[in-house]
């Protein structure tokens, strides 16, 4: 796709283009008014565009023509007037009488549009009102005609006055001018309706260039930043891994007895390390989530015996800071299709947390209930159908902390991110967690949602699809192809 | 400009651009009513049911001259874009081919940042098209003077000495100000057209005359130049 592309031309409507009536005129729509105007005054009618074809013509031929066309000089004559008619110069006034031989004439008027000449209209032929009998180039045109039957047929030819033809011309030509007008309206409308939405169309693929070159830039971008934590990490445990063993044996006196106090920083020194070893697995695991790398080994498992596991691990530490750890599961069979594994470290991760952000005297619940998920959209078509098939174990953790506001709770899953730094110091922790939470569930199908705890507190609801549910209803599975 | 000699035509194109509701269509339709009818064409406005331009409106201005190579006619045509946000690629197309620009700013203090968003869209679009406003003549015309809350004329007078183009003020509402604005721009076009395609040479009609023809043409005989002169700035001290 070239973005380059330069705009639409309409110059066909936005110019200076003159109009032609054949374009904006209908000629059989024309040419039931030029009709009605003949059934209506008895006169014939012939519009011409500026060119000279011709559009419409209705009229029908008056006895004394027939006369005349019967002699072949007659015939050629009517011709040569006729076809002077359509091309006589109508004059400053755009309005004028062309004479015939046979002492009949014709009305030309000029049809214009924004002032320029765009055809005309000829009215006739028609007997002048002060016509008598045949004029004298009657006969000198056509020598072999009855003069006596040319003047008896003459006088059957109804007289019209000027004005009375003038009028109908105008009212013609106003007519005629204004559907025109109307017309070329129309006309343009619809091009430029048109033109606007090609335009609109090619700024808009102008856009989406760019837009998709910025998004294939980022997903290079993100893809390095995965690239270079996954490397980064890596090379950062390895000689952590020396200095947590070396110091463990050092603590553990295999290099000789220490001191109280030695014994003291080295027991720091491997404290630290481990916490460090902690953060960095962090991030290895962000990383592989991030570039979709990390396999989980998805087994047949129940919540119950994980969660069990869970609490126990947790349990020391909540009874250290005495935070009351509450676990309330339902037992009831429902097949996951997870990593139990990962299902721990996710589980472990927001019950420490809960635990860490609950005062003394707090309490933590965890409560595990089997579900059928929400209807998917709006409507809960098909829901007896779905159900069965659309159970969910849905994992909660309450704690009666400080809480997170309404608008931090979407953040909260950001890596690095906390409510408050403030909190990092009070709290530890590096705001790794819960974005490895999120994409761990995430991975299985799951969400992660976060809701306010009465009077305070936070609630963190876990929901994982059933292994059923991830087979019947692929939608509900992740978009695994983070490349 | 559009040149045909076999025609003895010549078409020049001048667009009102503007903010939405700066009155665009309203100076169309003054200047319809202040040209005299048998110079106008029909105007044609392309309007939706609440008076919103759609798509343009456009007045075809037309008068005959006699250079030194014969007759001629000479034909202006005014066209107003739509000044609504959405319409930006039909604004885009009407300003194909332009001779000049009124600018129509609304006076009003609320408004000054609509005019200068349209503004910046207009020399954006002109880019677009391959053009930039060094080589389009354009005047800009104060519209809505009588409202209240408006820049006052001493702000104005201040702003307009300190920028390039000429500006007007106007009521179109009540036809102020309107041919001013007009004959303002239709100087300048002519004059920058001029400069360019040598028109005085090719036709016999200086830029002076074809002013003055065009004012007597449209029914506002030997006022011309003091019409265009009506303003602030621009060079003009």
């Amino acid at each position: 796709m070239s973005a380059e592309q330069s705009p639409v031309s309409a110059f066909d409507v936005v110019g200076d283009v003159a109009v032609r009536i054949e374009d904006v005129v209908d000629r059989e729509a024309l040419d039931e008014m030029c009709r009605s105007i003949h059934s209506l005054f008895g006169i014939g009618v012939r519009v011409y565009a500026s060119d000279g074809a011709m559009l419409a013509n209705v009229g029908s031929q008056l006895d004394v023509c027939g006369l005349v066309n019967e002699i072949a000089q007659g015939r050629a004559a009517c011709g040569a007037t006729v076809s002077a008619a359509k091309s006589v110069d109508p004059g400053a006034a755009g309005d004028v009488v062309h004479q015939c031989f046979t002492g009949l004439a014709y009305r030309i008027v000029s049809l214009d549009y924004e002032t320029r000449h765009v055809g005309r209209i000829v009215l006739g032929p028609f007997a002048p009102a002060g016509l008598r009998e045949a004029p004298p180039s009657l006969v000198k045109t056509v020598p072999k005609l009855d003069v006596l039957q040319a003047n008896e047929r003459l006088a059957q030819v109804a007289r019209v006055k000027p004005e009375a033809l003038g009028r109908i011309a105008r009212h013609l030509k106003t007519t005629l001018e204004l559907i025109i007008f109307s017309s070329h309206k129309a006309y343009v409308t619809s091009k430029l309706h048109l033109y606007s939405v090609r335009e609109s169309y090619r700024a808009l693929e102008e856009k989406t260039a760019r837009l998709e070159q910025a998004l294939a830039r980022l997903k290079e971008l993100d893809r390095l930043k995965s690239n270079f934590l996954g490397t980064v990490s890596h090379e950062l445990r390895t000689p952590l891994t020396s200095i947590i063993g070396y110091s463990e044996m050092l603590a553990e006196g295999i290099a000789g007895p220490l001191s109280g106090e030695q014994a003291e920083f080295v027991k720091t020194i491997h404290g630290k390390g481990e916490q460090l070893l902690a953060l960095i697995m962090g991030l290895l695991d962000l990383s592989k989530l991030d570039s979709g790398t990390m396999s989980l080994r998805q087994a047949p498992m129940q919540i119950g015996p994980t969660l069990d596991e869970v609490i126990s691990t947790v349990a020391p530490v909540a009874l250290k800071k005495q935070v009351e750890l509450v676990l309330d599961c339902d037992r009831a069979p429902c097949e996951l299709a997870a990593d139990a594994e990962r299902l721990r470290q996710v589980f472990v991760n927001l019950v420490d947390n809960a635990v860490k952000f609950t005062p003394k005297g707090g309490k933590v619940t965890v409560r595990a209930r089997i579900t059928d998920a929400a209807a998917e959209g709006e409507d809960d078509a098909g829901a007896v159908l779905l159900a069965p098939v659309r159970r969910v174990v849905e994992v909660t953790v309450a704690d009666t902390g400080i809480g997170i506001p309404t608008a931090e709770r979407t953040k909260v899953f950001d890596a690095f991110y906390q409510v408050d730094s403030s909190s990092t110091r009070e709290y530890g922790g590096t705001g790794l967690g819960l974005s490895i939470v999120k994409r761990i569930v995430e991975a299985h199908g799951g969400a992660v949602t976060i809701c306010g705890n009465e009077p305070c507190g936070t609630v963190f609801v876990v929901t994982l699809p059933s292994a059923r549910a991830r087979r019947t209803l692929p939608s509900r599975v992740p978009p695994a192809e983070r490349a | 400009m559009q040149l045909n000699f076999a025609a003895r035509e010549v078409a020049i194109k001048l667009v009102y651009y503007g903010p939405a509701l700066s009155g665009k269509t309203t100076n169309l339709k003054a200047l319809h009513e202040l040209v005299q009818e048998n110079s106008r064409g029909r105007l044609m406005t392309l309007e939706t049911k609440d008076d919103r331009t759609l798509f343009f409106d456009m007045l075809p201005l037309v008068f005959k001259a006699d250079g030194d190579g014969g007759g001629m006619s000479l034909r202006v045509k005014v066209f107003t874009v739509p000044g609504q946000v959405v319409h930006a690629s039909t604004r885009r197309l009407v300003l194909q081919g332009a001779d000049g620009i009124v600018f129509v700013a609304d006076s009003q203090l609320a408004e000054t940042e609509n005019n200068a968003e349209s503004f910046l869209e207009l020399r954006a679009n002109l880019k677009e098209l391959g053009r930039s406003l060094a080589q389009v003549p354009m005047v800009i015309q104060f519209n809505k003077r009588d409202l209240p809350r408006v820049r006052t004329d001493g702000e104005l007078d201040d702003l307009a000495r300190r920028g390039r183009e000429p500006v007007y003020k106007a009521c179109a509402m009540n036809g102020q100000g309107v041919l001013e604005c007009f004959f303002g721009l239709l100087d300048r076009s002519w004059k920058h057209l001029d400069a360019e395609h040598d028109l005085s040479t090719k036709l016999g009609l200086g830029p002076a005359a074809f002013l003055d023809l065009a004012a007597a043409s449209l029914g506002h005989p030997g006022k011309a130049k003091a019409l265009s002169a009506a303003c602030v700035g621009g060079g003009v001290p």
